[in-house]
């Protein structure tokens, strides 16, 4: 397989009209590379380690069980996918009052981000024939005060859409 | 967004003004926002000056998509083709109540006109491309 960019270490030598191209794997690694990148993840992972991987996911599964059991409270939401020990911090749901973007705008309002669209899941949105949901994602940040203000906000949607 | 803007919006959206389809029709045409679903489907009947006479749309999707072609078709009524041609962003901002809409939500909001203008390109036997 031919190199898709050149320049760099992928560099073996060059010469006036070619060049030979470096061995596996620095072929196909061309120019500078992502140096400020790897330090960041770097800092990363200590973060995380830090604070500890086991923690955070006991903390996301706290978070999003109480987060599913206050959505289903609200009338006329709907969530979608499975439950809560069976995934990661997310909720898509739909609200019958109001379109997904129209959530999401309302939301922002209050300071609250939700995302609105497909979440790169065209057919199974076709398969439940939704035009598309909201959804609310929630990590080792998030609160269940944040949950609460979620669920207000839902409730001044219906307000002013119903 | 502001009240007065909310107001309008959800105005429209609740009551949209010319719902329906025209039968005959001069030109109608529909489409869609595959990113989130809006779609709008614009009827329109020219008079014997080829002014807009009647207008009609369809269309399912959020509120800003669907206000905004109820507005729209109360404001093309007795406008000629040429005139819906040079309809253009600005305006459609301006009949929304002069609200400042990030990029997805401009796409919403510029559907109808989207859905108008190649359908009025339509009929000239012309086509109509979006970045003009």
């Amino acid at each position: 397989m031919p190199p898709f960019l050149g320049g760099g270490d992928m560099i073996k030598r060059v010469y006036l009209h070619e060049f030979k191209a470096n061995d596996l794997p620095h072929k196909f690694e061309a120019g500078t590379p992502a140096i400020a990148e790897a330090v960041g993840f770097g800092a990363a992972v200590d973060y995380l380690s830090a604070v500890g991987m086991d923690a955070i996911h006991a903390h996301e599964q706290e978070i999003i069980a109480y987060a599913l059991e206050r959505l289903e409270e609200v009338p006329g939401v709907k969530v979608y996918g499975p439950s809560a020990e069976q995934k990661g911090g997310v909720a898509a749901f739909s609200l019958d009052a109001a379109h997904p973007h129209d959530v999401a705008q309302v939301l922002d309002r209050y300071g609250i981000a939700v995302r609105a669209g497909h979440h790169c899941a065209m057919p199974l949105h076709d398969r439940f024939n939704l035009p598309a949901t909201s959804r609310a994602s929630f990590y080792l940040y998030n609160t269940p005060d944040e949950v609460d203000q979620l669920i207000e906000g839902l409730y001044k949607v219906k307000k002013m859409f119903g | 967004m502001d009240d007065l803007y909310r107001e309008l919006i959800l105005d429209h959206y609740k009551h949209p003004r010319n719902r329906g389809t025209l039968d005959p029709h001069d030109f109608s045409y529909e489409d869609e926002n595959p990113l989130c679903g809006d779609k709008i489907r614009i009827d329109v009947r020219l008079d014997e000056n080829q002014r807009v006479k009647e207008v009609a749309f369809l269309g399912k999707g959020c509120a800003i998509s669907q206000a905004s072609a109820s507005m729209l078709t109360e404001t093309i009524v007795g406008k000629t083709l040429d005139e819906i041609k040079q309809i253009g962003r600005d305006d459609i901002l301006d009949m929304l109540g002069g609200i400042s809409l990030g990029p997805t939500r401009i796409k919403c909001a510029l559907l109808s006109l989207k859905v108008l203008k190649a359908g009025a390109y339509g009929l000239a036997g012309e086509h109509y491309r979006e970045d003009e």
